[in-house]
């Protein structure tokens, strides 16, 4: 079991690097994943695109289509994959608590 | 035990209806179920006593190509196995023991089981070269069987498992989510086509159940987006279904009664329906499933059951194309082109799309296999992964300049996009047939936008 020190406590990570626990999830944590992909500081833009992650997911329990989430945050592919590594599928799922997303992917 | 992918877990396997042994009866529960098997499975007990060890398999296999390991050679692989047969199940290896190539089981064995039976593809193309017909993919998806029996199996499959238990689809998309997601998707096709092109969900008296591949309510989009454009200028009566979004079966890759629950799933949605027929749309193992173990493993269905790249390609005469201008190939999936003989539709159908068409060599049934087949997307694994796509990427590059791969399974869909960019094709696309039908398709009233064929890179 692997963890993620967030303000000095210590939060529960599964083999795959996302939360065990979706409770767990502040933008503290958002941070901390982000020093791990050396983003210094989030911006606005990661923000946006996390807190549309976490809002739909709140409404529907599973992420949204990519297609989607560019159109309704106004960022391209390209952008998306500058913004999160690896690419908005895992990396911003990860950023934002929610699970990894299954399938053929 | 240190296999090249995380184990499931206990409380994960229970959610799908397996328990774990304990170390001390592993032993015995192998072989009970190897023996289960050989009485089950003839072909299963023929293929492990006939190996003559040629080595003709090994230049036939693009796992062993690719990572340059001995125990990748399909017949070290199944090797394993047939060595504990051997020594537990045939006369010659009781009495002579390892004069007669037999082991006995033990912890190592075990381990290289584990690990060596989830470097295989199951993509059969050994069987083609075999002598003998010997097809490693049978020993190895029976042996996946038998680990996941004993409680090991791969975390990554494990849960689309689950999801595909719990909502019917990999991904575990609900029903809300397919409503959101489709009904957005009609926004954009009428907004692209000035069109109101449906995307019908759980529509009662469809004449058609359309079950896509994983993924198309989620990264590969265009593929869905192409065949309601093609469905709806064909003025077809469909439907998908939230009961089974999708046409994956995972049971196919490590457990038979999943593998068949899942059958039961297609008739309970193509009954809710009320469908005549069920269409299968770009899904490799979904369609050898669908088309090769679902009467087998559960009866008779009373419907028809047709590929989506079958179907259109019957009606291809009906369909007005403008020849997009790029440079496309052909990827032959193992499921169709070795599993189900799906083979001349998908070629017919870009060639129509496109204004250049080039084979890959070797290509149809002795095409090689992408690396990303029978459940090997995890993300632990993509080194690894990058290593069994490596005859693939050479068969691409030969073919450069190139614009586009046509990949009609969802697998190679994920997969082929991360072998072009780390053998340094990352300007050459990839995606579905259908998606390039629908961006050929002139349409009635259409407003036809610029722009040319591109595909998900989205990973």
């Amino acid at each position: 079991m692997t963890h993620l020190k967030v303000n000095g406590k210590l939060i529960e990570l599964n083999d795959d690097g996302f939360l065990v626990h979706p409770e767990d999830w502040s933008e503290d944590v958002a941070r901390a994943y982000g020093a791990l992909e050396n983003i210094a500081e989030l911006s606005e833009e990661h923000w946006k695109v996390i807190y549309y992650l976490r809002d739909y997911y709140e409404r529907f329990r599973i992420a949204p289509m990519i297609r989607k989430l560019c159109k309704d945050t106004g960022l391209n592919m390209k952008e998306m994959e500058h913004l999160f590594t690896p690419g908005p599928l895992k990396g911003a799922c990860r950023l934002a608590g929610l699970p990894k997303p299954a399938g053929c992917l | 035990m240190n296999p090249p992918f995380h184990l499931a877990k206990k409380e994960d396997l229970k959610h799908i209806g397996i328990g774990q042994v304990d170390d001390s009866a592993i032993k015995a529960r192998t072989l009970k179920l190897m023996d289960e098997f050989r009485k089950f499975s003839r072909s299963f007990s023929a293929m492990l006593e006939t190996c003559t060890r040629c080595g003709t398999c090994a230049n036939a296999c693009h796992s062993y190509l690719g990572t340059d390991d001995f125990n990748n050679i399909p017949a070290a692989r199944a090797g394993y196995l047939r060595a504990i047969f051997t020594r537990y199940f045939t006369w010659y290896g009781r009495l002579f023991r390892r004069f007669s190539g037999a082991r006995e089981f033990d912890d190592d064995t075990l381990c290289s089981l584990v690990s060596y039976f989830y470097q295989c593809n199951a993509c059969r193309r050994c069987a083609l070269y075999c002598p003998f017909g010997i097809d490693t993919a049978e020993i190895v998806l029976a042996g996946r069987n038998i680990l996941t029996s004993l409680g090991l199996a791969p975390s990554f499959i494990v849960s689309i498992a689950r999801n595909e238990i719990l909502t019917g689809n990999n991904t575990g998309i609900l029903k809300p989510a397919i409503i959101d997601s489709c009904s957005f998707l009609e926004e954009e096709l009428r907004g692209e086509t000035g069109l109101d092109i449906k995307i019908p969900v759980d529509k009662p008296d469809s004449e058609i159940l359309y079950l896509p591949s994983s993924s198309e309510l989620f990264t590969n989009v265009d593929t869905l987006m192409g065949a309601a454009k093609v469905f709806h200028h064909l003025g077809v009566d469909w439907t998908l279904s939230s009961v089974m979004l999708e046409a994956a079966n995972y049971g196919l890759h490590f457990d038979l009664e999943i593998l068949k629950k899942q059958n039961r799933r297609m008739r309970v949605a193509a009954a809710a329906v009320g469908a005549r027929k069920v269409i299968q749309g770009e899904c490799g193992h979904g369609w050898r499933v669908a088309r090769m173990y679902s009467e087998g493993a559960d009866g008779p269905v009373n419907f028809q059951l047709e590929h989506v790249l079958d179907f259109v390609a019957a009606r291809l005469q009906r369909l007005s194309l403008s020849r997009l201008p790029i440079r496309a190939t052909l990827h032959d999936s193992c499921n169709y082109g070795r599993g189900t003989g799906l083979l001349d539709s998908p070629r017919l159908l870009v060639r129509a799309c496109v204004e250049e068409f080039v084979e890959m060599t070797p290509n149809r049934e002795r095409n090689f296999c992408c690396g990303g087949g029978s459940g090997l997307l995890m993300d632990e694994m993509k080194d690894l992964r990058m290593q069994l796509g490596k005859m693939k990427a050479g068969q691409i590059k030969d073919l450069q300049p190139l614009d586009y791969v046509a990949a009609p399974c969802a697998s190679c869909k994920a997969q082929l996009p991360l072998v072009l960019k780390h053998y340094g094709m990352g300007d050459t696309a990839c995606g579905g047939v259908m998606d390039l039908l629908g961006r050929a398709l002139v349409m009635d009233n259409e407003r036809r936008i610029e722009g040319n064929a591109t595909g998900n890179h989205v990973k």
